[in-house]
């Protein structure tokens, strides 16, 4: 589903800034795959989900989703097999526009925008149904600016327009990390739900061990731009926080007497 | 103030209007303030009058005019996502090379058009429009064009254009070029300026290499005014608010010169009416309440905002 073959990122590349953020990475996503990623600060872990994206190019290394060679495609041209849900609920929605508009516009996603009403009144009555899932009462907002949404409605508005077109592949980047924990939860266990509904390939970037470990069927560790553990199976059905740490003292050669350095 | 200097002064701003939609569109919906407005306005202005000068139906010498327009904003939007040049800069360039642009396509520095046939004198010829002529056919056009671009921007790529100037990467990751959008939007909005000096120059039967000066910030402050009286709730809201406030800035002006001030101080008076806006609380909160919060986006400070 999503292969990527020793992908290599380079910031300020030949400056005293430079800094490698991804280090020939190499992984390999089956269909359906729900994989937690966790590392602590500045280990590359949204450096790869945006090298995925297109967000930039990558300086070495290839990535295909379905076969399809995306290494060179900008960011709008992957849309048409990516969704994303950002850690700022600001990110995923345009403010100004209505709830309603906002929905539209993803339920296009990489597909041509045509000269055409976008919203008819049958368009309304689908995307109410949809809201509905949310259980949050926004069915009854449609016209409602985004801009006037709490941080959690926004999330979670965004991870239903992040679903409206089914994506190949779904890119989760610390999404519940700006919320409180309640509303966190809520947004979590619509993840989980709406990936299991569709099956959907999908990508979580969490410090929260313990969702690293509850949700999904994989979790892969990141350290210094490189995959410094990946488990699935019976290994991560067995494996708990503590051990996670203890793999990554281990993995990094760093001793760590708390969850701190991957919790901060 | 007469009925002739308020006739008038409603015609100019009905004509007027439909440069301040254009203005709306980036400044607004593109969140781009683009300057090229001053030059384009004049091009479209120079190209209507030479053609209709060297003999051309002037209906298809205002049509040339918004292609021109068009071709000034593709131009800016050009600069600007291929070579990354800024916004402003972008505009700057543009419009400086406008200005030689224009004298060219006039060929001298001013081109009078008394006595010569406009789409004006073509409407004085029906009955009962000989005095309202030029009121009757401003007014018509504004209203199709605000209804065009009120209509367009509740398309899908409408929606798209608006988003762009809202949150880049969101619309990005729903795969919309925004190059595409930004030069869409500048080429729209610059073919309505142009079009608009078109028409002008044909009112006031001249144009001049001159006339286009000062055009963006009496567009900014038109769009202003209408935003701050009428109200910004909704889309067809909005674009009637900025026709009603190019219409009201031209009553103001009037109104200004009816106190004494010379024709030469109304650039002046523009720049304070923009300035007031700017800095009172009050106003800078209705009108700006959008922009910062799509600051806040980008993470930019928004601590002026109370
Ligand atoms: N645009 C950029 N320019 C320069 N350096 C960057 C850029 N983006 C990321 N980096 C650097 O690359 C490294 C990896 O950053 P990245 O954002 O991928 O970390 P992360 O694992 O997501 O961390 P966090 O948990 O804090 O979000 C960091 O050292 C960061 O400073
Ligand atoms: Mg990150």
């Amino acid at each position: 589903m999503l292969t990527i073959r020793n992908i290599t990122r380079i910031f300020n590349k030949g400056t005293i800034n430079e800094k490698i953020a991804l280090n020939g990475v190499s992984l390999e996503l089956a269909k359906g795959d729900f994989v937690t990623v966790i590392g602590s600060n500045g280990a590359g872990k949204s450096t790869l989900l945006n090298a995925v994206a297109g967000n930039f190019s990558v300086d070495a290394g290839e990535i295909f989703i379905e076969g399809t060679n995306v290494t060179k495609l900008p960011q709008h041209k992957r849309a048409e097999f990516i969704s994303r849900v950002f850690q700022d609920p600001m990110l995923g929605t345009a403010a100004s526009m209505t709830i309603e508009e906002n929905m539209v516009m993803a339920r296009r996603r990489g597909h041509h925008r045509r000269l055409r009403k976008a919203i008819t009144s049958k368009d309304r009555t689908v995307l109410m149904q949809e809201l509905k899932k949310l259980g949050l009462g926004l069915e009854a907002r449609l016209t409602n600016r985004v801009s006037l949404l709490s941080g959690g409605q926004r999330q979670a508005l965004t991870l239903l327009m992040a679903t409206l077109q089914t994506p190949k592949l779904l890119l989760l980047d610390e999404h519940t990390a700006a919320l409180d924990p309640k509303t966190a939860d809520k947004v979590l266990e619509l993840t989980r739900s709406v990936a299991e509904a569709s099956h959907l390939t999908t990508f979580m970037v969490t410090h929260n061990l313990e969702h690293a470990l509850n949700i999904g069927n994989r979790t892969i560790m990141m350290h210094e731009g490189r995959i410094i553990l990946d488990i699935s199976g019976d290994e991560r059905a067995g494996m708990t926080i503590e051990g996670l740490l203890e793999m990554f003292g281990k993995a990094s050669g760093k001793h760590l007497v708390n969850d701190k350095m991957l919790l901060a | 103030m007469s009925w002739q200097i308020l006739s008038g002064t409603l015609e100019q701003g009905l004509m007027y209007a439909v440069m301040v939609v254009g203005v709306y569109l980036t400044f607004r919906v593109l969140n781009y303030a683009d300057l090229s407005v001053d030059g384009s306005f004049t091009l479209g202005a120079a190209i209507a009058a030479t053609l209709i000068v060297s003999g051309y139906n002037p209906w298809l010498a205002t049509g040339a005019a918004f292609a021109g327009g068009v071709m000034a904003g593709i131009f800016t939007g050009v600069l600007h996502t291929k070579f990354k040049i800024t916004p402003l800069l972008s505009g700057i360039l543009t419009m400086t090379a406008l200005y030689s642009i224009n004298l060219r396509v006039m060929g001298k520095a001013n081109i009078s058009l008394l006595n010569t046939r406009t789409i004006f004198t073509d409407f004085t010829k029906l009955p009962f429009l000989e005095d309202y002529s030029v009121m009757v056919l401003s007014l018509v056009t504004v209203i199709i064009i605000g209804f065009f671009v009120y209509r367009f921007l509740l398309t899908e790529v409408g929606l798209a254009l608006r988003a762009t100037g809202d949150n880049e990467l969101m619309i990005q990751s729903q795969g919309v070029n925004i190059e595409i959008m930004k030069i869409m939007g500048l080429a729209i909005s610059n073919g309505l300026v142009a079009f608009a000096g078109s028409y002008v120059a044909q009112n006031q039967q001249f144009a001049d290499a001159g006339m286009g000066i000062g055009m963006i910030i009496a567009g900014l402050a038109s769009v202003i005014i209408g935003e701050v009286l009428i109200g910004t709730s909704s889309i067809g809201r909005t674009v009637a608010a900025v026709i009603f406030g190019g219409v009201m800035y031209r009553v103001i002006i009037a109104l200004v010169l009816q106190m004494g001030l010379k024709p030469t101080d109304l650039k002046m008076v523009t720049a304070f009416i923009v300035i007031i806006a700017l800095v009172s609380p009050g106003i800078k909160n209705k009108v700006f309440s959008l922009r910062d919060r799509a600051g806040a986006v980008k993470g930019e400070s928004h601590a002026d905002n109370p």
